[in-house]
């Protein structure tokens, strides 16, 4: 090693620049990462360049920091990244693309690495005296080329790629085969097909060139604060961190900052600060990290509680706010982080709009997100993708603009086609799907007819059998495919019983870093959508080797448990085992089996067997189904007595949002089965999580569902002082049962309303380190365990993958060196839980999408199914929010809040609300039911939107006489917004409507009432989705 | 701090080092004719210099005079030009009491005390330029002065700092290092025994950490007591020769 000096000038926290003298190691040894490296440097592992390649590319500080994105693209491949390079990334600023480039590094498929040219002796250059930054750069740059060309003895010619005119003057014939390029040039030789990248080119060009133009014009934008003057100030608690929240259904006038760090500790006095306005704003957008200074308390104001409608960006221009209420208000000072991603836009409807801008080459386009704005971009293409949405990304938010400037990326197709909504939907959640690769099929066995899947006699020895001497069964939603989830339980000789999970083992197939694993890391969960899912697993996997199929030797992970006669347990037992599942059932049979029904038409493994032989095998299955359900209640009182909660009705609410577990699939009323084979999960989960957090204390996989915070159980109490009740929030046990007291006999709804809102206030289940938590914070508050984790499903979560291998490694079946650090960990973490949030978003948009076109098609004038009952549930200045109870149904996933707006004026009391008009007033109270009629408010650039328009203020389920009064209420029919038909012809129509109510009822019964699995919501939503295929064409 | 990577994805640090080595160590022995013993050490960009006097009588008062053993006397202190900044006082302040008392507890473990009842050492440590690890540079120079000033010691007392980065445990870490906030890790040790004779840790440190953080700080003191080892049989040879020719 040789060692030299760097000196450097550095500004030190009071401003002053000092002389700083660094040490600068200079060695031999620096790994070249290239498997065509003939002088043996030591590689290490996977991070290596593929000798395939034809030529490597070499980008410069400058054309990695623009056109990162062109080279982040799957096709090209090859790229070297220098150190220096590296460097000028990070110390400009712009960490999000130095962690892309990382990323980039660490994904075998982009076959491309960083060589740390600084350190090496031969590649290094000194910086001369009077030398500028860039001109070393780039010099620094050209020499590591060089090198590595002359290291590689020849092998490949190097591209460097620099938009520096003078340097490829200067240097472009000094070494043949290291070639001189710009970017320009580079896509035009090597890749003339790749137009996209091409497109990516230009704009981002256009964008770049349009950016050096200044302009005076200020829009009243701010400069941000330096980063030093931010970051101390955060520290002395001037200035607040915080992530931006924009209001979506007020995008332009109303923002939140949700404050950093967790507000469990001092939830007094840390609530959200609003941030009022696009100038106190300050160019920040949606989701960003920024530091916010308080403005005086005189200058405070209330969040706006009227309700308002937007369409395109117009909003009304009276809102009101709620000046009793003031919540701290500040301004946004600074940026710490963006967190700007891909946006769906569409091009302006308005033509003269258009006109106008186009020649200038810049275009507003008008993202799908309500809550970001207008983005600037240059594009000559505006003409042609005018009824297209677009992906855009944003570059840039100059102080002296009033939009970001961005540029195009990619166009997705038209609008008001499913598939590009689709994957607007998929965009906007950023979840990317591609398909799976060859090499990962590659590195997986095949099943099929002439060549069968066999398990491994080798394997087999290594595992516990259990084929022969245990009776295991699966109970699944009908027509499911991927069964990873099988149970058994037996008596014992010594009268003890035991239970047995058994668990796909597909930690068996998913090797740690083999492609597979890595495409199901980065996908991390399985995306369901209304009419599709997208698959985390390759189908050979998910619904076939792992899937534990009836009648089919499969490997399984098993934890059994002995337990006594009480059921306390006594002994435990985790292990991979081999299985044979005897039955797959579904959770209808198997309760009418329990129930003494016969279900053997049910059960196709009884086809064919003697009339003996198969009421023997119901005896015993029928004894398992029983015995399992004995110990679940058992498991479940003692859940509740050991301080446990049956917050059951909240619990499925919250995870149903995220609809991941079979346990959380089941709605309120369900079979007691669900419930069994729930509890059974939530044993096993438990289990294996005390199992795991034991073995590693600081690195295991858990998951935690914090404490809600006090601040939104608001909305709760107020709604149930309404009526009279009064409910403790305090823990979760006494909210749970002060929930149950709260029961209104003439309002069956409001208990179901009540509950919908206390799973409002709930935070979400997370993901975590058991490094990165104190030990109080690893509780579960919805389940009331003091450790969960998810075990149960790891063909559709990769953390259960996760905990499999930690399992494995707790009980020393593998070796340990290949699990993860906790920083490691818990980064894996977040992304997981990110990725399931997008999930979940997703696939609500989608079911969202889907409810907009099955309203489309009628005509809600004279559609019965367009008009609805419906409970009001929340009271604003000029309107009331509303819970549609029949649409819940296929709503599934929440019960959305629907709105219904007037147009008279409205004075609101404690509980009620009173309408008045010219000629009539009506008021409206809490829990009133109501009708209302659905319509589809259409939307060129945003998704089209359900809306809620009041026809009566009674109860939609009303007998003749009652009629009258929805008659004399025709009078004020001008109070409601669109309702432009005469008297006498809503007259009709509503007494029709009351007399098909009853076969309309009943058919929706059978068509909705049985659908308890999204299996079968699937198949309901498919017809919508045929619908709107039709309606295309 | 953003901006810098202290331990890169290839496993190099900021100076181009890898976790496990060391900064380049260069010293001479026997600079001063006027003391009895003195040394002169580089690790890197840490430049100390170290004179031993002694043992002789006690100054200043007899009354401080040990009747088992030696008095031992230690200061350390920084020249005003070792810091980026001019530093306004050189010696005295507070930090500075500490690292002289830190060096007089180190040596009491290695000199063999015992031998010079009612006598005095004294070891003057001064940091001519510093960039991290000026404590441990102090206790190698010190040492090497005082093999110089020929006291008898029971082994060599080598130091080195260690640290954690991004869970990786890093030998001998620079100013940069030590500036982020990463907790450090002194450790001087006596290598032929192995036995510990200084142990100090700056910030919290988790404890499943501990172990692997001082075994690589062993593992650099034993690394800095083969090169100090190497020049004292230089010094001597050099010395020796020097002898026989005249």
């Amino acid at each position: 090693m040789i060692k030299t000096e760097k000196h450097l000038r550095v500004r030190n926290y009071r401003g002053q620049t000092v002389r700083v003298v660094r040490e600068h190691y200079l060695r031999e040894d620096v790994p070249c990462n290239s498997e065509l490296c003939l002088a043996g440097c030591p590689s290490d592992g996977s991070r290596t360049l593929l000798p395939m390649a034809t030529h490597y590319i070499v980008p410069d500080c400058q054309v990695t920091r623009d056109y990162l994105e062109i080279l982040e693209l799957p096709e090209i491949t090859g790229i070297l990244f220098l150190q220096t390079v590296l460097h000028s990334v990070l110390h400009h600023g712009n960490r999000r693309s130095y962690n892309n480039i990382r990323k980039m590094v660490k994904d075998p498929r982009q076959q491309c690495t960083i060589f740390a040219n600084e350190y090496c002796h031969y590649a290094y250059c000194e910086r001369q005296p009077g030398e500028l930054l860039k001109e070393w750069q780039l010099r620094s740059v050209y020499e590591a080329a060089v090198w590595y060309y002359n290291h590689l003895a020849g092998q490949v010619s190097i591209v460097m790629i620099t938009e520096d005119q003078e340097f490829i003057a200067k240097f472009a014939a000094k070494t043949r085969q290291v070639f001189l390029l710009t970017m320009q040039e580079y896509l035009k030789t090597f890749w003339p097909t790749l137009s996209n990248a091409l497109d990516i080119y230009e704009s981002l060009s256009a964008s770049l060139s349009e950016s050096t133009v200044e302009k005076d014009t200020t829009k009243g934008y701010k400069e941000y604060l330096p980063q030093e003057i931010l970051s101390a100030g955060i520290k002395s608690g001037r200035y607040i961190q915080g992530c931006v929240h924009v209001n979506k259904h007020r995008p332009q006038r109303e923002a939140f900052v949700q404050r950093a760090g967790g507000g469990m500790k001092e939830s007094g006095t840390d609530s959200d600060i609003i941030i009022s306005g696009m100038l106190a704003r300050n160019r920040a957008v949606d989701g960003d990290i920024v530091a916010v200074e308080l403005l005086p308390k005189s200058q405070w104001v209330g969040k706006i509680i009227s309700l308002t409608e937007t369409h395109e960006g117009i909003e009304n221009t009276e809102a009101m706010i709620d000046s009793s209420n003031v919540m701290p208000t500040g301004r946004v000072i600074g940026i710490l982080q963006r967190n700007w991603r891909d946006y769906v836009a569409s091009f302006s409807a308005d033509k003269e709009n258009k006109g106008n801008t186009s020649k200038a080459g810049k275009v507003l386009v008008i993202p799908w997100d309500y809550r970001i704005p207008k983005i600037r971009i240059s594009t000559r293409q505006s003409d042609s993708l005018g009824d297209h949405r677009v992906i855009v990304r944003i570059d840039s938010w100059p102080v002296d603009s009033q939009y970001p400037n961005g540029h195009f990326v990619q166009t997705l197709g038209s609008i008001g086609k499913l598939e590009t909504e689709i994957s607007s939907i998929l965009v906007e959640n950023s979840i990317s799907i591609r398909s799976f690769s060859e090499g990962q099929i590659k590195e997986l066995p095949s099943n099929s007819s002439d060549d069968p899947w066999t398990i491994d006699p080798e394997e087999v020895a290594r595992r516990q059998d259990l084929r022969d001497s245990h009776l295991i069964f699966s109970i699944d939603p009908k027509g499911c495919e991927d069964v990873d989830d099988t149970l058994s339980v037996r008596q014992l000789p010594n009268g003890n019983i035991e239970l047995g999970v058994h668990i796909a083992d597909v930690s068996y197939f998913v090797k740690p870093n083999s492609l597979t694993d890595l495409e199901a890391k980065s996908r991390a969960t399985t995306v369901y959508l209304a009419d599709r899912r997208y698959d985390m697993l390759p189908p050979i996997l998910s619904a076939d080797l792992c899937s534990l199929i009836g009648g089919e030797d499969r490997y399984a992970m098993s934890v059994l448990w002995q337990l006594s006669p009480n059921y306390d347990v006594i002994d435990v037992w985790y292990g991979r085992t081999v299985i044979r599942s005897a039955y797959k059932m579904f959770y209808e049979a198997a309760q009418a089996l329990h129930d003494g029904k016969d279900v053997r038409d049910d059960i196709p493994e009884l086809e064919g067997l003697d009339e003996e032989v198969i009421q023997e095998r119901l005896r015993e299955l029928n004894f398992s189904i029983s015995t399992l359900m004995s110990i679940a209640r058992h498991l479940k009182s003692k859940r509740e007595s050991g301080g446990a909660v049956q917050l059951e009705g909240l619990e499925i609410q919250v995870q149903l949002s995220d609809k991941k577990d079979i346990q959380d699939l089941v709605p309120k009323q369900a079979l007691e089965i669900h419930e069994t084979i729930a509890e059974c999960m939530i044993f096993a989960n438990h289990w294996v999580a005390k199992k795991i957090t034991e073995a590693f204390p600081s690195f295991a996989l858990l998951r935690h569902h914090p404490l809600p915070r006090q601040e939104h159980f608001e909305n709760l109490l107020y709604c149930a002082k309404s009526k009279g009740f009064s409910v403790d929030t305090s823990t979760n046990k006494n909210l749970a049962d002060s929930l149950d007291r709260c029961v209104d006999e003439k309002n069956p709804i409001f208990n179901k309303l009540l509950r919908t809102l206390a799973t409002y206030a709930m935070s979400n289940a997370l993901y975590f380190s058991t490094g990165s938590l104190s030990r109080d914070q690893f509780y579960h508050y919805g389940l009331a365990l003091d450790r969960y984790t998810h075990f149960t499903s790891p063909i559709r979560r990769y953390a259960d993958i996760i905990v499999h291998r930690l399992l494995m490694a707790a009980i020393k079946e593998d070796e340990e060196n290949l699990l993860l650090g906790n920083k490691e960990l818990q980064d894996l973490c977040d992304h997981i839980n990110h990725k399931n949030r997008a999930a979940q978003h997703a696939q609500r948009a989608s079911q969202e999408l889907f409810q907009a076109l099955y309203f489309k098609d009628r005509d809600p004038n004279t559609d019965e199914s367009c008009v609805v009952d419906a409970v009001i549930f929340g009271l604003r200045t000029n309107g009331v929010l509303v819970f549609i109870p029949r649409y819940r149904v296929i709503l599934n996933t929440e019960f959305t809040l629907h709105v219904v707006i007037f147009k008279s004026t409205l004075t609101k009391s404690d509980y009620s609300c009173t309408v008045t008009t010219a000629t009539s007033s009506t008021t409206f109270h809490l829990f009133d039911h109501i009708t209302a009629r659905i319509s589809v408010a259409a939307s060129h650039a945003h998704t089209s939107m359900t809306r809620f328009d009041l026809v009566a203020s009674v109860p939609y389920c009303s007998n003749h006489k009652e009629e009258n009064a929805t008659q004399r209420l025709h009078e004020k029919t001008d109070i409601v917004q669109e309702v432009t038909r005469d008297v006498k012809q809503e007259v009709a129509i509503s007494t029709e409507i009351n007399d098909e109510l009853g076969s309309d009822f009943n058919e929706l019964k059978s068509k909705y009432g049985q659908t308890k699995d999204h299996c079968s919501i699937y198949s309901l939503l498919q017809q919508f989705k045929e619908m709107g295929l039709e309606e295309e064409s | 701090m953003a901006g810098i990577e202290l331990l890169s994805d290839q496993g190099f640090r900021a100076d181009g080092r890898r976790p496990h080595e060391l900064r380049k160590i260069r010293c001479r022995m026997g600079v001063f004719r006027q003391a009895d013993g003195s040394a002169y050490i580089e690790q890197g960009n840490t430049k100390v210099l170290a004179t031993v006097y002694g043992p002789h009588e006690i100054t200043g008062g007899r009354s401080k005079a040990l009747h088992d053993k030696v008095l031992l006397n230690c200061q350390y202190s920084m020249a005003t030009f070792s810091t980026g900044e001019r530093k306004t006082r050189p010696k005295g302040d507070r930090r500075s009491q500490e690292m002289s008392m830190n060096l007089r507890r180190t040596f009491q473990a290695a000199i063999l005390t015992h031998l010079y009842p009612r006598s005095q050492i004294d070891i003057y440590v001064q940091v001519l330029q510093s960039d991290g690890g000026n404590y441990c540079a102090c206790v190698n120079a010190a040492t090497l002065a005082v093999i110089d000033a020929g006291i008898p010691m029971r082994d060599y007392v080598c130091a080195c700092t260690s640290s954690l980065l991004e869970d990786t445990p890093v030998v001998d870490i620079s100013y940069l290092e030590e500036s982020v906030g990463s907790p450090e890790m002194v450790v001087a040790l006596l290598p032929k025994s192995e036995q510990i004779v200084l142990f100090q840790q700056n910030s919290r440190l988790h404890v499943d950490n501990l172990e692997k953080v001082l075994d690589m700080g062993i593992k650099g003191c034993t690394d800095v007591y083969g090169i100090l080892d190497q020049s004292v049989r230089e010094h001597v040879t050099e010395v020796s020769n020097l002898m026989m020719s005249t």
